[in-house]
């Protein structure tokens, strides 16, 4: 079992549901308005007069065998619109519930 | 979920709500009636008091005087003026705006009441009526006959006046020239001394034959039957058999001493359409009505009322005051769309695609046809206040709806997808659209609180634009969005034609950024110099100030001329005829312009409201001119109007003239100034009228000087020495009745033929009252039937009276009135005030100025402090939205050079400073405020995103640039339509046009200069204070160690 958490522009946000939809994973937990920038060259989204765009955040827990199609279709999504942001972290699962 | 959202959601919903609005708003449009202005008109009541027989100053102690004091306590009363003259009172009580005109009169019926018992008893009761004399009848109709000229009056009054009376909101329906017929016995003075009768006895004789007198029933047999004597006279020559007396046993017969003349009255007003004589019906609606409506009916009623007649009788159109109003609102119909037009290509070129063209142009209709819904809630009309506002708000409607466009589509070319960038990209900048519309709002309305005359102007308007910007708003957050997400695509693919026509259009674009750009940079680097020149050219233009002249309202090309003509008092109505029709004819030649001319003269009948309310008698003519269609004409009506003028002064019989220039009253027509002279001297006051009449003529552009107090009447008055009179056994009221018998004529009896009613008149034969010993040698007969004459027991002197007293707020009163021809009123003003001052002017007299520069000044004073209320509430509403005390100010410095633009702009352009201009005024502080905030608002983000402050100012001018301009343009190219429309009645909305675009354009490039300049400075002090706040600290903190 691996966790994934997905940061991304809210823009995403409807997309990526159908890409965990279209993988069998069934189990989310998002947070629908969360601020950040990217290392980089990500843009801040912070909401504010500035920076007025939000980003959204999906943690999923998947097994292994799953996390290889979802991050080279997140990784596809990211590579067609740079311009928004969408990073993909895997954690291993020690243990749940 | 927020409203975009579930637009963007639920499109079939989002679109439907609209399209019902649309549907309710075009609903609402068919159901609104035009007019030319909102309703503006004074509310006039007036009381009209005959009291036969008394003179002009009997007729003010008794009956103007407990009338005027028992009405000044009506409410909402502005003014009480009066008019005394011989057997009438005419009262006109000016009221506030806007108060209901029921209730006024219902508050005068009752004051009234209470004081009729105070009146002199032979006094008729005081009738109301619900208009005013000034106001300018809606249609007059001219009335061409031949073989029924003698029944006219008869006829107009049965088949056309009384339907046309019916119509509602019409005031009174009058027929002038069509004298009423009238029986006259024209008695020999001579043969009735021969024969020792009076006309009093001929009178009675004449009464006593006419009757039908009933004489009960009897019963014959098993019948019933009624016993009458048919005595009334079935034509009026059987009235020569009758006997009036005997002499040596035999009978002496009416025609022996008499003959009976079947004619029509003997005074009466004569009209002349076109130089035939024929009849004219005045036609004037109540306070408040509308012309248009009125108008129509009328005109719907015509051919049938036409039929009815008999068909030698023409009805014809002589004025129709609807025409112009309808032509006005339809070339203001024409100036919107065209602003609409134009809105549309200024959003296509920055735009420079179609579907985003589309998506902000559909938000224009639904926020105009929704303000339809409003005025149709309200009873308003379309009129030319309305239609400016919807000329006015095109440009900025579109304003939000670009701002969420901008924002969707930068989001979509980052990559998201339609919906959601339409989402998430109204989300952003919701909060700056509607913080934005409220600036606007704050502008207009405060609008809608305003009173008083300008108040019923404006808060139209303000209504009118605060629910259009309210409307676009929500456009913008609901509809926009949702056709953003609809319609907008992710990849735009441009087709040949695109490039070909639109890579000059960026290519143009991108160098004028640039351009901007550096030049911005310039100017940061020379911030001192900068300032200096700005507010060198602030300064220069507040010169222009002084240079442009005011007045109250620009005069409007109606077509139309009213003249007066006045011949010296007591000239006979024969040589008023004559002269006027040779000055007709010249005219007609001079000018092809005139369509129409009708003239009247003559005294006007007690029942012809219309010809008896206005100044009427055999000396005075009133004219009245139809020229073409403005646009058909190359010289404009009040140069027209001058050379009237001139050609006047040729003609020595006329002693005072007058031409009015077009005119709803106060509005529209050329500028009146009134200087009114208060006091009770007749002497003194008439003298300082005189004077003052010598300074207006010396002034230049001062036309049509006139003295309201006419001429004083010379008449013959009859002083009886009451001790003869009593020797004779005579008294002094049946001695003047004699002399009125016999001049003025006994009514005998009545004549009845078709169920109408004529008047027998028993009077001197017309050649028997030509001269002083005519009525010198009346004869008074005693009770005893002794007779004497005139001049036995009395002298026949003449005098001279004045025919009128005026009265204004309990005060006597003359007015000198002038018109501005060709110089703006406050140049006249000025002039005519330091004379004014100059003279020595008696204690208890005060001259006042009112007229049209009383309204002006009223008016200039209510919006100026509209005005500042104003730019106080935009502050606020900025601040908050900044949360700063310095931005607002430094935004609000673009107001200095919205206010030398429209100086400047009207004296390039020879407009006058008036009410129009300056409500285009009052809107520049919202539409430039505007301006200011993109910029700041932008340069002050750039800071937040970490630039420094020479770069945030210059990048943020830069990237600005496009929607500042845009939205300016869509703003100026909205009001060029109106501002060189040459439409009809065009003159009233282009100083408005020419304002806005000179205080936009004047304001907008010095605000993308000034107002960066202005921030990096105010940026560098607070940085300044920052820096030195924190080595202070440090400082402290290292004195601590």
């Amino acid at each position: 079992m691996k966790s994934i958490l997905i940061t991304f522009d809210q823009a995403y946000y409807e997309r990526i549901i159908t890409v965990l939809d279209k993988l069998n994973c069934r189990g989310f937990t998002a947070w629908k308005e969360v601020q950040g920038r990217g290392t980089h060259t990500g843009e801040p989204h912070y909401g504010s007069h500035a920076w007025p765009s939000m980003a959204s955040a999906i943690i999923t827990i998947v097994d292994d065998t799953r996390v290889a199609p979802l991050l080279s279709t997140l990784r596809s999504m990211d590579e067609a619109t740079p311009k928004l942001g969408l990073r993909a972290f895997v954690w291993p699962i020690e243990q749940s519930i | 979920m927020s409203l975009y959202a579930s637009a963007v959601k639920r499109p079939i919903m989002t679109t439907l709500c609209f399209v019902a609005v649309a549907i309710l708003g075009l609903f609402s449009l068919s159901t609104l009636p035009i007019d030319l202005y909102p309703d503006v008109e004074t509310n006039t009541i007036m009381v009209m008091t005959t009291y036969q027989g008394a003179s002009a100053q009997d007729i003010e102690q008794n009956v103007t005087r407990p009338l005027e004091n028992a009405l000044n306590a009506v409410n909402d009363l502005k003014h009480i003026t009066s008019k005394s003259r011989e057997n009438i009172s005419l009262i006109t009580l000016e009221f506030e705006y806007g108060k209901d005109i029921d209730v006024l009169t219902n508050d005068v019926r009752d004051k009234l009441d209470m004081v009729n018992s105070a009146l002199p008893d032979n006094s008729e009761t005081p009738i109301i009526f619900k208009f005013s004399s000034d106001m300018v009848p809606i249609v007059m109709l001219s009335v061409q006959a031949d073989e029924s000229m003698p029944g006219l009056y008869k006829i107009l009054d049965d088949g056309v006046v009384n339907p046309l009376a019916r119509i509602s909101g019409v005031g009174s329906v009058s027929i002038s020239g069509a004298p009423k017929r009238e029986i006259h016995v024209y008695v020999d003075p001579h043969r009735l001394e021969a024969y020792n009768l009076s006309i009093e006895t001929i009178s009675q004789i004449i009464a006593a034959e006419n009757r039908n007198i009933p004489g009960g029933s009897f019963d014959i047999g098993s019948d019933t039957y009624s016993l009458r004597v048919q005595g009334e006279f079935t034509s009026a020559d059987q009235m020569k058999k009758i006997v009036v007396g005997s002499r040596d046993g035999r009978n002496i017969y009416l025609s022996d001493v008499a003959r009976v003349d079947d004619s029509l009255e003997e005074r009466a007003q004569e009209t002349f359409n076109d130089g035939r004589r024929g009849a004219m019906i005045v036609i004037q609606k109540q306070s408040g009505a509308n012309s248009v409506e009125i108008s129509d009916q009328v005109l719907k009623m015509l051919p049938s009322l036409q039929r009815r007649l008999p068909s030698d009788v023409k009805l014809d159109i002589i004025v129709d005051t609807s025409d112009n109003i309808r032509n006005t609102i339809d070339s203001l119909v024409e100036t919107v769309l065209y602003a609409l037009l134009f809105v549309i290509i200024v959003v296509f070129a920055f735009l420079g695609r179609w579907r985003a063209t589309l998506i902000i142009t559909i938000t224009i209709p639904i926020s105009l046809i929704a303000s339809f819904i409003y005025l149709a809630l309200t009873g308003n009309s379309l009129n030319i206040v309305s239609l400016s506002a919807l000329s006015i708000s095109i440009g900025m409607v579109v304003d939000d709806a670009i701002v969420v466009l901008e924002n969707v589509t930068t989001h979509i070319e980052r990559g998201a997808d339609p919906k959601q960038a339409a989402i998430n990209g109204t989300n952003e900048v919701a909060v700056s659209v509607v913080a934005s519309t409220l600036t606007l709002i704050a502008v207009f309305f405060p609008l809608t609180l305003v009173t008083g005359m300008t108040g019923v102007l404006f808060r139209q308007l303000g209504w009118m634009v605060t629910i259009m910007m309210i409307i676009s708003t929500v456009c913008a957050l609901s509809l926009t969005p949702m056709l953003c997400s609809q319609l907008l695509r992710k990849d735009n693919k441009h087709g040949k034609i695109y490039t070909l026509l639109f890579s000059p259009v960026n290519r143009g674009l991108d160098a004028f950024d640039n351009g901007y750009g550096r030049l911005l940079g310039k100017v940061v680097s020379h911030k001192t110099v900068t300032v200096l020149v700005c507010i060198g050219i602030f300064i220069g233009s507040l010169w222009l100030v002084r240079r442009v002249g005011t007045e109250f309202f620009p005069t409007a090309d109606d077509g139309r001329l009213r003249v007066n003509l006045e011949l010296p008092i007591g000239t006979r109505v024969e040589i008023a005829k004559e002269t006027t029709a040779r000055l007709a004819k010249e005219w007609r030649d001079k000018y092809p312009e005139i369509k129409v001319l009708n003239y009247t003269t003559g005294q006007a009948s007690s029942d012809n409201v219309f010809g008896s309310l206005s100044d009427n008698g055999s000396h005075i003519v009133s004219m009245n001119v139809r020229l073409s269609d403005p646009g058909d004409r190359e010289r404009k009506i009040t140069e027209i109007a001058a050379m009237m003028r001139k050609d006047l002064e040729h003609y020595p019989e006329f002693s005072k003239y007058q031409v009015n220039v077009g005119g709803m009253g106060g509005m529209g027509g050329q500028s009146t100034i009134d200087y009114e002279i208060y006091g009770y001297d007749f002497a003194e006051t008439d003298s300082v009228a005189q004077r003052l009449v010598r300074v207006l003529r010396g002034i230049k552009g001062a036309a049509d000087v006139r003295v309201s107090r006419s001429d004083y009447q010379p008449e013959y008055q009859v002083d009886f020495d009451r001790e003869k009179l009593a020797m004779y056994g005579l008294n002094l009221q049946t001695a003047a009745t004699y002399l009125r018998n016999r001049i003025n004529g006994a009514l005998s009896s009545q004549f009845r033929e078709d169920g109408e009613e004529y008047d027998i008149k028993v009077m001197y034969a017309p050649e028997h009252r030509t001269s002083l010993e005519d009525i010198e040698n009346i004869l008074l007969y005693s009770p005893q039937g002794n007779s004497v004459r005139v001049k036995d027991v009395g002298k026949v002197v003449e005098r001279f009276t004045p025919p009128t007293i005026e009265r204004k707020d309990r005060e006597r009163i003359i007015t000198v009135s002038t018109v501005a021809d060709g110089v703006p009123m406050s140049r006249i003003v000025d002039e005519s005030q330091k004379a004014i001052d100059n003279m020595d002017i008696p204690v208890g007299i005060n001259i006042q100025l009112a007229g049209s520069y009383e309204d002006q000044q009223d008016s200039f004073r209510d919006l100026l402090t509209l005005a500042l209320l104003i730019i106080i509430l935009v502050y606020i509403v900025m601040a908050a939205q900044f949360e700063s005390y310095t931005y607002p100010g430094i935004i609000m410095t673009s107001l200095l050079f919205a206010f030398s633009g429209v100086f400047i702009m009207l004296y390039i352009t020879g407009h006058n400073l008036n009410v129009m201009s300056l409500i285009g005024a009052i809107m520049l502080i919202g539409i430039v405020v505007k301006n200011g905030i993109v910029l700041i608002d932008y340069i002050s983000l750039n800071r937040e995103r970490g630039m420094s402050i020479r770069r945030a100012v210059i990048d943020g001018g830069r990237s600005r640039l496009r929607p500042v301009v845009m939205t300016t343009l869509t703003t100026i190219l909205g009001m060029v339509p109106m501002a060189v429309g040459t439409g009809q009645g065009s003159e009233m909305w282009r100083p408005m046009g020419v304002a806005v675009i000179g205080g936009l354009t004047f304001s907008t490039i010095l605000t993308l200069l000034f107002v960066p300049t202005l921030y990096c400075i105010f940026a560098y002090v607070g940085v300044k204070n920052q820096r030195r706040k924190l080595r202070k600290a440090k400082a402290k903190a290292a004195t601590a160690k």
